[in-house]
């Protein structure tokens, strides 16, 4: 953890790891839930969905830890999103949308599963909950298929180089509301996702194989986009620094968007005021 | 403690509900061209019904605020001035009709200094080699470099690195003791283990790669069979190719299964002289054959050297007295029927012997304030030298030690390439950022 306003060789905060913490050395995603001020990680080694206290630091374990058998999560787990709104913690898992409630602790079965045929859910990796226009949007980590191409190595519908959208309450084999994706969208595959006031915004971290692939940016579309929407918004760029923009996070309150580059190993901060 | 939490809780709801009952409607379907512009009143549609329109922390919910409307500035924040200013040029002017917007940041938190996540040394040419995993290269010094007190850093003799080389998230090192050859081991993005002649410097192209699986992290060798072993953390296995491997080679034997006790694997160590094979265990697990994951404790996994297939531990070390926290990579000194480990996450070197099981307590454990040990990942014993190599991940150096080092020992010799005390961001692959709206803070996964 950092200072919001920390820069280069800045010391952390504080730093929650060790054993007893139940963390894997290697994580893919972290949410804050400000409501009730909990810290949200995925193990994906260990098929856990994790809750730490918003104040953890050291080897302090989690408060809640979701995993077993009944909660239908299979292989790894990655990424993760919570609704402090609704209660909810939703989990994107290949070809499926796990929806658990938030106070759920050990071996629970999910009380909605978004999966079948007509989901086009295939190797989802990244999710996003919107509790005030309800929606919930999804995409994967690998890339997009070549035009026409299915299947193979490459995206079959539902795959990485989409945005999946759904009703926040579908349930079973649900239709998406509605799908962006095409060569407008210049999405390759997505990594993080979140959204405030009704914008998807998303990372698009290029092609996996490539320690620095051309063409990364930061995405925005609007949760009313459909189909081959190029972005509103595309911070990309020389002046940005990006070379494999993973994960990113708004502030709100100081009109910030913050993204985390993975060949950088660097946390970089925008002043993005359009957004708020 | 609880009590506020649910107290907080329930303002928030308060003030949904009444934001709810407020009852927005929506009369006017808001053109998608105008969203660019508009914000979020443009995002929504007319439903007919009262709508949430947004879920805003109350100021009283701010830690340390309680309902203060002046925002605390750390002393320390001397370019905050200076960040507005470069906000404000940074909104202006900078955003394309179409969208684009190629601005550049207004902080940068990153760690400008190397970290170092594996060590070995070649005792026939007395050098040290250092894996940074924080910039991605190689770096080597003298093997009785010792960075003085009043020095910035070392400089290093020489640097590996760049994006021709293919060094990225590199965690492991092997150095041939006959011609010197460099096998470094990539963790998590790049999928490949890399091979350098031992003068190799500066943004070269590998001499020779494999693709290795997902994940790999350790690296041993068994140069009388001339065959190499490699760890992946999950799904958990030891691969062993040829020595000589590369390009799409396949492994000649794997070691998986759910018999194996293989739980999210580190580092691998071998031991020829009896025929073992050592691995250490994070412990986090899942089997594609099992529903549902499990934790573990901390393990050391022993097997025959040749071992494949779903075969079980020959013994495993495991248990409180263990001390096991996080182990990184491994050694064997064979010579002396030793088993050194990196204990990552406990700041300590454990030395047991190497026919200990279960929840066996080591037989010397190097800790405490004086050993300079941060973060301890890698170590290299060597037995020509009587010495124990050591890479500290948090503090940017690597501290040697006598073999039979014990306690609170201060190092011999400290290679130190950031300025002292300086402590390691560890900022290591990061997939996902979140931001903690109350402390301000950033949270960042490794």
């Amino acid at each position: 953890m950092f200072a919001r306003l920390a820069t280069e060789n800045a010391q952390p905060t504080r730093v929650i790891a060790g054993q007893r913490t139940l963390l894997a050395r290697t994580m893919h995603d972290i949410r804050y839930d400000a409501v009730n001020d909990e810290i949200l990680v995925a193990n994906p080694f260990a098929q856990a969905i994790m809750t730490f206290r918003g104040g953890a630091q050291g080897e302090e374990p989690p408060v809640r830890i979701i995993q077993g058998p009944s909660t239908e999560i299979f292989a790894q787990v990655d990424r993760l999103d919570v609704d402090p709104v609704h209660d909810e913690i939703l989990v994107p898992n290949h070809d499926q949308i796990l929806v658990y409630r938030r106070t759920g602790n050990g071996d629970v079965a999910p009380i909605r599963v978004i999966k079948g045929p007509d989901t086009q859910l295939d190797d989802v990796e990244s999710i996003a909950v919107d509790p005030v226009n309800d929606i919930i949007v999804v995409a994967g980590a690998r890339p997009a298929a070549a035009p026409g191409q299915t299947g193979g190595g490459g995206q079959t519908e539902g795959g990485g180089g989409e945005l999946i959208l759904f009703r926040r309450t579908a349930n079973g084999n649900a239709k998406p509301l509605g799908i962006i994706g095409g060569p407008k969208t210049e999405i390759v595959r997505i990594n993080q996702i979140q959204i405030h006031n009704g914008w998807i915004i998303a990372t698009q971290p290029g092609k996996y194989e490539e320690q620095e692939p051309e063409g990364v940016f930061v995405g925005v579309w609007s949760i009313h986009d459909r189909g081959d929407a190029a972005p509103r918004w595309k911070l990309g760029g020389p002046n940005t620094a990006m070379k494999k923009p993973r994960g990113v996070v708004l502030n709100p309150a100081h009109q910030e968007l913050i993204v985390a580059d993975m060949r950088l190993n660097t946390i970089l901060t925008y002043y993005f005021p359009e957004l708020f | 403690m609880r009590r506020d939490r649910r107290s907080t809780g329930r303002s928030f709801l308060i003030a949904v509900l009444l934001a709810v009952s407020a009852g927005i409607l929506l009369t006017e379907q808001a053109k998608q061209g105008d969203m660019a512009a508009g914000g979020a009143a443009a995002q929504r549609k007319p439903t007919g019904q009262p709508q949430l329109v947004s879920v805003e922390q109350m100021p009283g919910m701010t830690l340390g605020m309680d309902g203060a409307m002046c925002e605390w500035v750390p002393a320390s924040a001397s370019g905050n001035l200076l960040a507005s200013f470069a906000q404000e040029s940074g909104a202006a002017g900078d955003t394309t009709r179409d969208g684009f917007t190629d601005r550049a940041p207004v902080r940068l938190i990153r760690d400008n200094y190397p970290t170092y996540s594996a060590i070995t040394v070649d005792t026939n040419t007395n050098e040290v080699f250092l894996q940074d995993e924080n910039l991605f290269g190689v770096k080597v010094f003298d093997r009785l470099a010792n960075t003085p007190p009043s020095a910035a850093f070392s400089e290093p003799k020489r640097v590996l690195g760049g994006i021709d080389t293919k060094l990225e998230f590199n965690c492991a090192l092997y150095i041939d003791p006959v011609n010197g050859d460099l096998y470094s081991v990539n963790n998590d993005t790049v999928d490949r283990m890399v091979v350098f002649p031992r003068n190799a410097r500066g943004n070269v192209k590998p001499m020779r790669e494999l693709h290795s699986p997902h994940r790999t992290y350790g690296i041993a060798m068994d140069e009388t069979a001339q065959e190499m072993f490699l760890t992946v953390q999950h799904p958990p296995q030891v691969v062993v190719y040829h020595k000589e491997a590369s390009g799409e080679d396949e492994p000649i034997r794997v070691l998986e299964g759910d018999r194996t006790k293989l739980e999210d694997a580190h580092g691998i160590a071998l031991d020829t002289k009896n025929g073992w094979m050592f691995i250490s265990n994070h412990g986090s697990s899942s089997s594609p054959r099992i529903k549902g994951g499990w934790f573990s404790p901390p393990s050391i996994s022993v097997y025959p050297i040749k071992a494949s297939g779903d075969t079980p531990p020959l013994r495993i070390i495991s248990g409180e007295k263990t001390q096991l926290n996080w182990p990184g990579h491994i050694f064997v000194d064979a010579e002396h029927g030793e088993l050194f480990v990196a204990n990552d996450a406990e700041n300590s070197i454990l030395v047991f012997r190497a026919t200990d099981q279960g929840d066996a307590a080591p037989t010397r454990v190097i800790q405490g304030p004086t050993t300079g040990l941060s973060n301890p990942t890698g170590l290299f014993v060597d037995t020509k030298n009587d010495e124990l190599f050591v890479s500290n991940m948090g503090n940017h150096s690597a501290t040697v030690y006598r073999r039979a080092a014990n306690g609170d020992a201060a190092p011999l010799r400290t290679i130190r390439s950031a300025p002292v005390g300086k402590q390691a961001q560890i900022i290591g692959n990061p997939g996902a950022v979140a931001y903690d709206s109350r402390r301000e803070e950033i949270l960042v996964p490794n």
